[in-house]
Order: C-alpha cells, then structure tokens, then sequence
C-alpha cells in the first residue's frame, strides 16, 4: 500500500510515453526526469538532452485536483515566476482501463475508486518583441535548490540558469 | 440494470489526438457499445457550449482544457468520464484507446448490456 495520493512505480510505468521526442525544438529523444517535487505526488520533467522542457508532469492517486500544490511549487523553481500561468496548468484523470490490465487491475482493487490524477505544465515557446524565440528549459545542476526552470533563445545549445556560475573567458 | 445510452467527443478539428485517431476510436467504441457517437466540436460556437458544460460537470476542467474528453452517458443519467487525451504525445493516446477497447472494464459492460 502506498500513502493516500502516492502512485507506486508500477503505476508509474503506465503512464509513460512511448518515443517521445522534443517538443518544437530538435529531434532528439525526450527523458522523463523524476524530480524532487510537491508531496505526496510524482514530479516528471520531459527535457531533451540539451535541457529543453517539453512538459512536465506532476500525478496524484487522487480524484482531487492537485493544481493547487504543484503551482506554487513551479513559481518558486521558476525564473521569472510569472512564467507560469495558470492556465497552461490543464488536468488528466486517468481510468484503470485506459492504463493497460496491470493497471486497471491495481486500480480496481481500490475502494472507492480512485483515479490518477495529472496536472500538465506545457509552456509554449513564445517570441519577444526583438523576434527571439524563447522556451523553456530546466537546469538539474543544483542538487540544493532542486530543479530550476528558465527561458532561453531556443537555438541555444544548453543554456546555462541564473544560479549557474558564468562560463570563464 | 442501467445501460450506455450515447458516447460523446469532445475535440477539436486541428488536434492531431483528436483527429483522425478519436473519432475512429470513438466510432469502434461507439459500434461495439451499440450506442450513437456525438462530436462535439470546440470550434463551433454552438457545440462548444455543450462540451465546456460536459467537461465542466464531469470531466477534466481547466481554464484551457485538454481534448479529447470522451464520456459515456448511462440510462440511469450517470455520465462517466472514460478518457482524456495524453499531453506528452499521439502514440500515447493512441495506446489508452487501444487499453480501453480491449479493457476488462469494456468487457463486463458488454456482459451486462447483452443481459
């Protein structure tokens, strides 16, 4: 049994993607990154390996909306904090039988029933006003400070955030 | 015993999760359940009003919505949310149709519709 809201990892293996590939940026494979988020859910980054996010996901066995967590848990990682909007937070309950039999046999067990509940965190890469495309990208360098989301030119091979020491000429 | 009545899309005609791959999904479900499909279309004015109630009331409500939502209408008026589509990418939704329709829970709604 896990905590009320806590999705154990054979769940979590359910809600993997398939081949996922870099959102609007290169074609290189995605990695879902665990990271230390809001408890008692699940925190995945989707980056590519030059650090560009191409979503994040944060999943609760809950029929609860865990937006309320996660949002000021991204303002607070996030540079600046007005990057995060509330409205590119959208929410996916997800049902036993569109997890596969192992799932929908774990979920099924539960009584009453609980579905996984996901909030998704998409932010579109956006253009400013001197025409620069930027998008977001995550820094895992800080093992203190936890994962740092930022914006950056997305031509930008791996940019460095604002806790990173500048690079020594 | 209560019984599906309708199935119903919600999507939008540009979303590549939406379609083709919902509505062909939809319509396999839809023919398998022996109920009609409903499409509601986010675009259109008059269909968006319907499906934002829908989503609002029984689906996966946000201030911008993730679609496809797919809900299954009982004849006891339940309505129950059955997918919605996944954000990371299409072949990840393509894979919760093609769980759904092979589902345990297809089958035992199948059953009890047949008896």
């Amino acid at each position: 049994m896990t905590r009320t809201g806590a999705l154990p990892p054979r769940l979590r293996r359910t809600l993997a993607p398939h081949t996922p590939h870099c959102y609007r940026h290169c074609q290189q494979p995605l990695r879902g990154r665990t990271v230390n988020g809001p408890a008692p859910g699940w925190l995945c980054v989707y980056a590519c390996p030059g650090g560009a996010v191409s979503v994040v996901t944060y999943s609760e066995w809950t029929n609860d909306d865990p937006t309320a967590r996660l949002l000021p848990f991204l303002r607070a990682h996030t540079g600046p904090s007005t990057l995060v909007r509330r409205r590119d937070l959208r929410l996916a309950r997800r049902h036993g039988p569109e997890l596969g039999a192992e799932a929908e046999r774990i979920l099924g067990r539960v009584i009453p029933s609980r579905a996984i509940t996901t909030v998704y965190w998409r932010l579109y890469p956006f253009k400013r006003k001197d025409g620069t495309v930027l998008r977001p990208f995550a820094c895992f360098r800080h093992r203190r400070l936890g994962v740092q989301f930022f914006v950056a030119p997305g031509d930008s091979g791996a940019p460095r955030c604002s806790h990173c020491p500048a690079p020594k000429k | 015993m209560p019984t599906p009545q309708r199935l119903t899309i919600v999507l939008a005609p540009w979303c590549p999760h939406c379609v083709p791959l919902s509505v062909t999904q939809g319509r396999r479900l839809a023919r398998r359940l022996r109920v009609p499909l409903r499409l509601l279309d986010i675009d259109r004015p008059a269909q968006e009003k319907a499906a934002d109630r829908l989503v609002r009331r029984y689906g996966d409500d946000a201030p911008d919505y993730l679609i496809p939502q797919v809900f299954l209408e009982w004849s006891d008026g339940r309505v129950q949310h059955l997918l919605t589509g996944f954000s990371e990418e299409v072949p990840r939704t393509a894979r919760a149709w093609a769980d759904l329709l092979r589902s345990a829970w297809l089958r035992a709604t199948l059953r009890g519709a047949r008896a």
